[in-house]
């Protein structure tokens, strides 16, 4: 403070520390009530967050329940009449059709998924660092791509035509990249001490990977797995284009199928309200079976997680 | 969770033992094939859409240009669907951010630490709703709510006829809607992410600022969000992303009418919207317009996921030099 | 002012130095959820000394300095009960608001933190921005004033507008001191300044708290005896009882603790015999 030109006297800096005081004394009740309102309109924010998703729920369980019954998981679907405006039947054959699609598209894409996921942790080599980039980049894709993709290679290229191996196809290629990385992940998180151990015991790599770290890895990439298939089973937009939908009741592979989620896109503008109705009881049954699912990888997750620690 | 990829952790260095891939076993070789195959269905998947989209481009070139769709000869114009695409993505995108950022501020530094694990585990559960749940909402619920009270209020405002249109459009379907169900959509994604980035900035920093006699605001305005702006930004445009790619909860409650339209009360569409709902109905030409239009939608979200991916990285190494 | 008569009644006895009195803890306790981390803490710290704490690990010495600027308002089911007086304020119950208290007291924490989005500029002048203090005559004075303060003036007078980030551990933890005092505080609180840094930085900051006590007053928590006995003027020394929770064993001037100290457990502790 004392070097000769631009440093200031002691006098100034006394100055100085007097006007900080003053200034600080007279700004601090401002910026305390800034505060408290800013955190406010955070509180505001919160709870306009809620509203609309507290509503969601809400409407979904009043008006979802009352239409489960076991009409509607074990009957066909019918058109309503005017004499029996409020026949619609089931979703069963929807049923059907969302778990056959669903079991075809994990059957495709879950080797695939695990194997490459496995790679892009375990290899340095160009294949790997462009297949992380196209893994990422793909599982941001808009899920209505997946659908143009299956029709324009399963319907228009192989001729197959309107089926369920097209909408799993389309399925697939959407849970692959989401398995692939959350293999990487897990296989990643895998001790480097483990891997050791093993070729310390002379133990040849693959055979580490396959007894040791896969293992190791397993609940992280199950995990992975569940959410990829949660993901798939409420998904519309890839599969309206390729299975087409409506009262078909098949499961096979190359029979046209329907879908839940599809049924809820047709029949939401229905002029039945019977049939309007009946679309929050597949919403319902759609939002619980994703629940489920990702609250049991999530539990899943920690408690394998707690075991291994 | 998955839906955040780019937000889990990834060691940097690859490990140098690499088990699977330094013996030439059939293990190593079965990896390399899969992965192969991998990589092969995605270039296919991009290839496909685009050979399929060749004859638009070659033939009409309008998509850019025209606002006119006319099957089945043409033109096939996309400026509708652009402009409603952008319309609705950002207009959600606006609602989702300032109200995502409160609410994610409010997670992390005002409701007790007990509830916190809840409510984000609770939001994560909700970005986890398939699309079409929204949409059934938006379009049983908040349409009709929109259609009897909502749009007749806003038109109340003086000049709100000549810039929002007017409401009584059937249904209640509109670009407003659209983007209010995308904002509601895409609000747990956001909070999803920028809770995590709020929450990753060092504790010790957010002591300094209050030592120094900061109010709580302050420490957030000036060190919190300072800190975590990259990631903030990675969450923006991974919502972004997600906004611009919904397809059928933009279908059920935009109205789906190809006009090209910055009257918000008025029905319009989107790109990926416009696809989902013609291409029942197309046939030869259309389809590979419908074709093109996808490959834009998937130019918009390569671009985003890109962008978004470079800035959380950012964001990573930042923190790690705190 | 009040404190000289404060000064008279100390309350462990004598005052150490007949000096004025900083700040004033009676009986303080810290508990969280219900367990006590540490309890019975009661002795004055004198202007412009430099008070310690030290104990092992566990005996509640960073509890008891955060309590002093009430950093542990930011953790749920952190109770802090007796009296901490500031110039004869209780600071949690008395007529002083929580922002007030800790412009007026400091803090320097274990890791050098500096602000990493802010310039070296913006850091130094970090606390008068929050205090809103925004001209800018007024921020550049204090910023060279605190900056020479800290010994950090002449090696970053031409690089202010680069981010802290690029400056090195010592001279990170350098810029964090001359943060707190641009304040100007009454009192620096110091939660273990040294223990990331290497020796030649942590020789810089001890020779700078030297200087500094006749502008601040000091209290530093340490688990390095040896830097205990070397700046300290006062010393608390702290253990941990039988239920887990800390207690003040002693306080005295530091050379009385480290040559004669009145407790057999501070004489075991100052020789090494655990901790």
């Amino acid at each position: 403070m004392n070097v000769a030109g631009l440093a200031p006297t002691p006098d100034t800096g006394h100055e100085l520390r007097a006007e900080i005081r003053r200034t600080s004394q007279n700004a601090r009740a401002r910026r305390v009530l800034v505060s408290r309102v800013m955190m406010t309109l955070c509180a505001v924010a919160i709870t306009l967050a809620a509203v609309p998703l507290v509503m969601l729920i809400f409407e979904l369980l009043q008006k979802g329940i009352p239409v489960l019954d076991t009409t509607f998981f074990l009957k066909e679907p019918q058109s309503p009449t005017l004499l029996s405006p409020n026949a619609t039947g089931g979703v069963s054959n929807a049923i059907i059709g969302t778990l056959a699609l669903s079991i075809y598209a994990s059957i495709m894409a879950i080797p695939v998924g695990v194997l490459a996921g496995i790679y892009l942790a375990e290899s340095d080599s160009k294949l790997a660092s462009v297949l992380r980039i196209v893994s990422q980049t793909m599982a941001g894709a808009p899920s209505i791509l997946m659908g143009l993709f299956a029709f324009s290679f399963i319907i228009q290229d192989l001729h197959i035509g309107f089926s369920a191996l097209a909408g799993s196809f389309a399925l697939a290629v959407l849970m692959l990249p989401v398995i692939a990385i959350s293999t990487e992940i897990s296989v990643r998180n895998v001790p480097q001490t483990l891997r050791e151990a093993g070729l310390a015991l002379g133990a040849k790599p693959h055979k580490i990977s396959l007894k040791v770290v896969l293992p190791t890895a397993l609940s992280g990439i199950v995990t992975g797995v569940i959410l990829a298939i949660s993901r798939a089973i409420g998904e519309t937009a890839p599969v309206m284009l390729v299975i087409a939908g409506g009262y078909t009741d098949s499961w096979k592979p190359l029979d046209p199928v329907s879908a839940l989620p599809l049924t809820i896109f047709m029949n939401a503008k229905s002029e039945w309200p019977s049939l309007r109705a009946q679309t929050w009881g597949i919403a319902l049954v759609l939002v619980a079976f994703v629940f489920v699912l990702s609250l049991t990888a999530r539990i899943w997750a920690s408690r394998k997680q707690k075991v291994g620690n | 969770m998955v839906l955040l990829p780019d937000l889990l952790p990834q060691p940097e260095e690859v490990a140098e033992f690499s088990s699977a891939t330094s013996s030439r076993s059939w293990y190593h070789y079965l990896l390399i094939a899969v992965s192969l195959l991998f990589t092969l269905v995605s270039v296919g998947f991009v290839l496909s859409i685009l050979l399929k989209s060749l004859p638009t481009w070659a033939h009409t070139g309008t998509l850019l240009t025209s606002r006119v769709w006319q099957p089945p000869n043409g033109p096939y114009g996309g400026l509708a669907m652009i402009v409603g695409t952008l319309e609705t993505s950002i207009i959600a995108l606006a609602i989702a951010g300032v109200v995502g950022l409160g609410t994610s501020i409010a997670i992390v530094f005002l409701i007790p630490r007990r509830l916190r694990n809840i409510v984000a585990t609770f939001i994560e559960l909700l970005a986890a709703v398939p699309s079409i749940v929204y949409g059934l909402w938006g379009f049983l619920v908040l349409a009709p709510f929109m259609l009897n009270t909502v749009d007749p209020w806003l038109n109340s405002w003086p000049f709100a006829k000549e810039v929002l249109g007017t409401s009584g459009q059937e249904f209640g379907s509109s670009l407003l809607l659209a983007a209010i169900v995308l904002s509601v959509m895409i609000l747990p994604t956001f909070v999803a992410i920028s809770r995590e980035v709020i929450a990753a900035v060092p504790q010790d920093l957010i002591e300094a600022s209050l030592s120094l006699g900061a109010t709580r605001w302050q420490m957030i305005k000036d060190v919190v969000l300072p800190t975590a702006r990259i990631g903030l930004f990675g969450a923006t445009f991974l919502s972004l992303a997600r906004a611009t790619g919904e397809t059928v909860a933009v279908a059920l409650v935009a109205g789906g009418v190809a006009n090209m339209q910055f009257h918000l009360l008025y029905p319009g569409t989107s790109i990926a919207s416009w696809i989902a709902l013609e291409f029942g109905e197309a046939q030869g030409n259309e389809i590979s317009a419908l074709m093109a239009l996808g490959i834009l939608l998937m130019a918009i979200s390569f671009s985003l996921s890109l962008v978004s991916r470079w800035l959380v990285n950012r964001q990573r190494k930042l923190l790690a030099k705190v | 002012m009040s404190e000289l008569v404060e000064s008279e009644t100390s309350p462990l006895g004598q005052p150490r130095s007949g000096g004025p009195v900083a700040m004033r803890l009676e009986n303080v306790a810290v508990s969280f959820n219900g367990r006590t981390a540490v309890r019975d803490a009661t002795f004055d710290v004198t202007k412009n000394r430099v008070t310690s704490l030290i104990g092992p690990s566990g005996s509640g010495k960073t509890t008891l300095l955060r309590a002093l600027n009430r950093l542990h308002d930011l953790t749920p089911g952190a109770k802090v009960s007796g009296r901490i007086l500031l110039e004869g304020t209780d600071i949690y119950r008395g007529n002083i608001t929580v922002t007030e208290l800790r412009s007026r007291v400091g803090m320097v924490f274990q890791r050098p933190n500096p602000f990493p989005t802010m310039t070296i500029y913006e850091n130094a002048v970090s606390g008068l921005r929050f205090n809103g203090i925004k001209k800018k005559a007024i921020l550049d004075e204090a910023a060279e004033s605190s900056l020479r303060a800290a010994a950090l003036w002449d090696s970053v007078s031409s690089r202010l507008k680069v981010t802290a980030g690029q400056l090195s551990g010592g001279e990170q933890q350098r810029l964090c001191i001359a943060r707190a005092l641009a304040l100007d505080p009454e009192v620096l609180l110091m939660d273990e300044p040294t223990s990331a840094l290497d020796p030649i930085a942590t020789l810089h900051i001890e020779n700078l708290m030297t200087t500094l006590k006749s502008r601040v007053t000091i209290i530093i928590v340490t688990h390095n005896m040896q830097q205990a006995a070397r700046i300290s003027d006062d010393c608390a020394f702290l253990l941990m009882g039988e239920d887990r929770a800390g207690e003040l064993i002693e306080f005295d001037a530091t050379e009385k603790i480290f040559n004669n100290p009145a407790d057999s457990r501070t004489l075991d502790y100052t020789l090494g015999r655990f901790g």
